[in-house]
């Protein structure tokens, strides 16, 4: 289980996160919800140990990740917000890489690595220059590393950003697959259909703080709301966004 | 001045100088040089480098006046040592230059995708780019001729009264720009008619090549090139294929025919002054016009995903799977990156420049040479620019943002980073210079003194990956620096001063120990010893270091001042 207790991020004084506790179970998806700006993917950086914590806690499976920070590593695997790639290695060499920096077998990385490029087809572009991906291929070399380790913790920072609908819909089912397996998945993402077919609970982060963390039915429930759009809207987004559009047209206009 | 160049500027179509401006901040990679990405500071720091080699000229100028020559045949002598000298230096500087510059002339992908959807027309970002290109070529001349220039004019110019000073002075500064512009406008026409005969796909994988080609090219002909200061010594037979082939003989015939002082039987080589000029403007007008006309569209029209080299793939093994992530890493940033391609063969071509140099010995002569300094300050001098010159590049990140995976994946303590970095200093740098040391010492002997001077050799190169090891706990290619810390003057010198104070040294050294036993014995024991004890020392320190990419600013206090 991965667990934050009370943590806190401040950037010269200024709270990016803050105070923030929740769980995130195995066998289970937590979908990590907020607007722009809320503090979801500093709090990412902070799970994956990139960035320490200004105040609090996180724990998985009961330790405190700095306790012993290159272990925890081992078990963990991250797609970032940003599909950002060393540009002058192909897909091929970028993933042998980080199965070397992981210290995986030769034999055994070649094959997970060839096999996910297949099934993920980029296969047939593996040579090629990353810096001639599109966005959606760069997620896909993000996914592949982030799973050929087999983690045990799954972090996914707007996974789905720039996969085409094909390929969406096989992560859609890949995420609820390794929940499925025992796998602590956390999850973070704007398309809230996808959020709410796929995760059991979710949290929802506003100005840096927790404004809900339930299970998608309980909220639904308790808020009298039908869909996941709508509790979002009522707890997060502060704008009318018909009144904003109407403003830029005009703006344009003028 | 500067109210009359705005004034100037005025007049000039504002998406020509808004293109102009942007362009002359990329015509150098200011990121590379880390001078806060300040191209006015980049321009004084080059041209401060540029006016103390001019004025180190000019000294030198006036110093040759107190024994000046008393012969004619001596005031020849100084005549044309200085012109060649000059002319050498100027075609040196300007092909240094346009390497640094490669492709910047060009519409690269970015200014194609960026701009088309713009209302700009192609004629307008080609005369941007030259302008910018060619500000930085004027800049050059006039940084490295002002005062040298005038110094020599007045001193070898005025001999023959004001008239003979002035033809002097003016044909000193016409043969450097007529020069620099032929140095130049060639690059220009080779880069161009490649780039038009080539898929681009296949041109950008040349023009790297021809990139690194031309920089050893120009200090390699730099520094090997024989000086003829006698009418002798032009005439000579064996002289003549050399004078026909070097632009830079050419241009001093032009120089001297323009301050009428050519001798009758060289107009030939005037000539080809003059014709290759012509060539070189033309082709390098012809293909610029030709590539924003053809490439520009062609840029357009490529995909974007341009499919690998297919066929075999191998991946080496250089140690554990860190140690070769790590290397495969280096050696891959070294040859894919311009940034540090550049830097590198900065260091690449004065190496390529000194073994060219230990190539004019006579490799087959019987017995075989001595060892002397002739090969150790050559060999030692390969080693200090190559674990230097990696050591530095090291240094330069290739993409900062990507570095997240290094730090995610980050399972190994730093001993075994720092390892994975030694593994790399020694495989790119260390290894290939010794192994070029051992081909170039082939016909050196006694058999038993090569051997000694390899194993010092290699000593010497282990010794210098671990100096570079202090302090440097970084994965290579991957720690981003403060802004304005690379001081372009203080590093050019600077490594100079260490080159003659470290490596001449320790080849004295050597070469006094060579002839007794007792000494060889103490000088391998002593290196082997300062070896190993860096070694553990860097071992020591890198279990308690911690991997940074990022160097933090020293904290600063700031007093308001209040109290005063």
């Amino acid at each position: 289980m991965l667990e934050l207790r009370r943590v806190s991020k401040r950037f010269s004084g200024i709270p990016a996160v803050d105070d923030v506790s929740f769980c995130a179970r195995p066998g289970e998806v937590t979908g990590y919800l907020g607007p722009n700006g809320s503090g979801k993917s500093t709090t990412m950086k902070m799970i994956t140990g990139l960035i320490e914590l200004s105040e609090g806690q996180i724990l998985f499976q009961g330790q405190p990740i700095q306790d012993d920070l290159i272990a925890y590593k081992k078990r963990m695997g991250y797609v970032p917000e940003e599909p950002y790639l060393y540009n002058h290695l192909s897909g091929s060499e970028y993933l042998t890489m980080v199965a070397q920096l992981r210290g995986l077998p030769a034999k055994l990385s070649s094959e997970r690595i060839d096999g996910l490029l297949r099934l993920l087809s980029l296969h047939d572009d593996r040579h090629a220059s990353i810096s001639g991906y599109s966005k959606g291929m760069r997620q896909k070399i993000l996914l592949i590393a982030a799973l050929m380790h087999n983690p045990e913790l799954i972090l996914l920072d707007e996974p789905f950003s720039g996969l085409d609908v094909g390929t969406s819909l096989v992560l859609r089912s890949l995420i609820q697959e390794l929940a499925v397996r025992g796998k602590v998945v956390l999850f973070s993402s704007h398309e809230l259909d996808t959020v709410e077919r796929v995760c059991s609970h979710i949290v929802i982060l506003h100005r840096g703080k927790i404004v809900a963390d339930d299970s998608i039915e309980r909220l639904r429930s308790l808020m009298e709301l039908p869909t996941l759009e709508a509790i979002f809207s009522q707890l997060a987004v502060e704008q009318d966004s018909v009144s904003i559009a109407r403003q830029i047209a005009d703006l344009v206009h003028a | 001045m500067h109210k009359l160049i705005e004034r100037f500027a005025g007049y000039l179509p504002l998406d020509f100088r808004v293109l102009y401006r942007q362009f002359l901040l990329r015509v150098i990679d200011l990121e590379a040089l880390s001078i806060q990405a300040d191209v006015t500071r980049f321009l004084g720091q080059f041209a401060g480098v540029l006016i103390m080699i001019s004025l180190i000229s000019a000294i030198h100028a006036f110093v040759s006046t107190i024994a000046p020559p008393t012969t004619v045949a001596g005031w020849l002598n100084l005549e044309w040592g200085t012109e060649q000298s000059a002319i050498a230096t100027m075609m040196l500087v300007i092909g240094l230059l346009t390497v640094i510059s490669w492709d910047s002339t060009f519409p690269d992908r970015k200014d194609v995708m960026v701009l088309s959807p713009l209302p700009v027309a192609p004629h307008t970002i080609l005369f941007a780019k030259v302008s910018a290109s060619g500000a930085l070529v004027g800049l050059a001349i006039l940084a490295l001729n002002f005062a040298s220039g005038s110094a020599w004019s007045l001193i070898l110019g005025s001999r023959r009264g004001a008239l003979g000073f002035l033809q002097f002075c003016a044909a000193w500064w016409l043969t450097m720009i007529a020069a620099s512009a032929f140095l130049y406008c060639s690059v220009l026409a080779v880069q161009g008619f490649t780039a038009l005969l080539f898929p681009r796909r296949v041109f950008l994988r040349l023009s790297a090549v021809l990139q690194l080609a031309a920089f050893g090219l120009f200090l390699g002909v730099y520094f090997v090139q024989p000086s003829f200061t006698s009418p002798a010594d032009l005439a000579a037979r064996e002289n003549q294929w050399i004078l026909a082939s070097s632009p830079s003989y050419w241009y001093f015939a032009l120089f001297n025919q323009l301050n009428g002082s050519l001798p009758s039987q060289f107009r030939w080589l005037a000539a080809r002054a003059w014709i290759g000029l012509l060539l070189a403007v033309f082709g390098a007008v012809s293909s610029l016009l030709l590539c924003y006309l053809h490439t520009m569209k062609k840029t357009v029209e490529a995909p974007d995903l341009v499919p690998g080299a297919g066929g075999f793939h191998w991946t080496p093994s250089f140690g554990n799977s860190l140690q070769t992530a790590i290397a495969l890493f280096s050696i891959r940033s070294l040859t894919r990156s311009r940034q540090h391609r550049v830097a590198f063969a900065f260091y690449l071509a004065f190496i390529f420049a000194i073994a060219l140099s230990l190539l004019r010995i006579d490799l087959t002569a019987s017995p075989p040479h001595p060892v002397t300094l002739e090969i150790i300050l050559p060999t030692f001098s390969m080693m200090f620019f190559a674990v230097g010159g990696l050591r530095n590049v090291f240094s330069l990140p290739i993409s900062l943002t990507a570095n997240w995976v290094l730090r995610a994946t980050q399972l190994r303590p730093t001993e075994e980073y720092v390892a994975a970095t030694r593994r790399s200093l020694l495989l790119l740098a260390a290894a290939p210079v010794w192994l070029l040391s051992f081909a170039l010492s082939f016909r050196f002997g006694p058999v038993l003194h090569v051997a000694v001077h390899l194993a010092v050799l290699a000593l010497l190169g282990w010794i210098l990956v671990e100096l570079c090891l202090i302090g440097f706990y970084k994965v290579p290619f991957t720690c981003s620096y403060l802004p304005g810390k690379a001081n372009i003057q203080l590093q050019f010198w600077g490594l100079l001063i260490a080159l003659i104070a470290f490596v001449v040294p320790c080849a004295e050294i050597e070469q006094s120990a060579l002839n007794e036993s007792m000494k060889t014995a103490f000088m391998l024991t002593f290196l082997f010893a300062t070896s190993c004890a860096l070694f553990f020392f860097n071992r020591y320190r890198a279990r308690s270091a911690v991997i940074y990419y990022e160097e933090l600013p020293d904290e600063v206090i700031t007093t308001l001042g209040l109290s005063a």
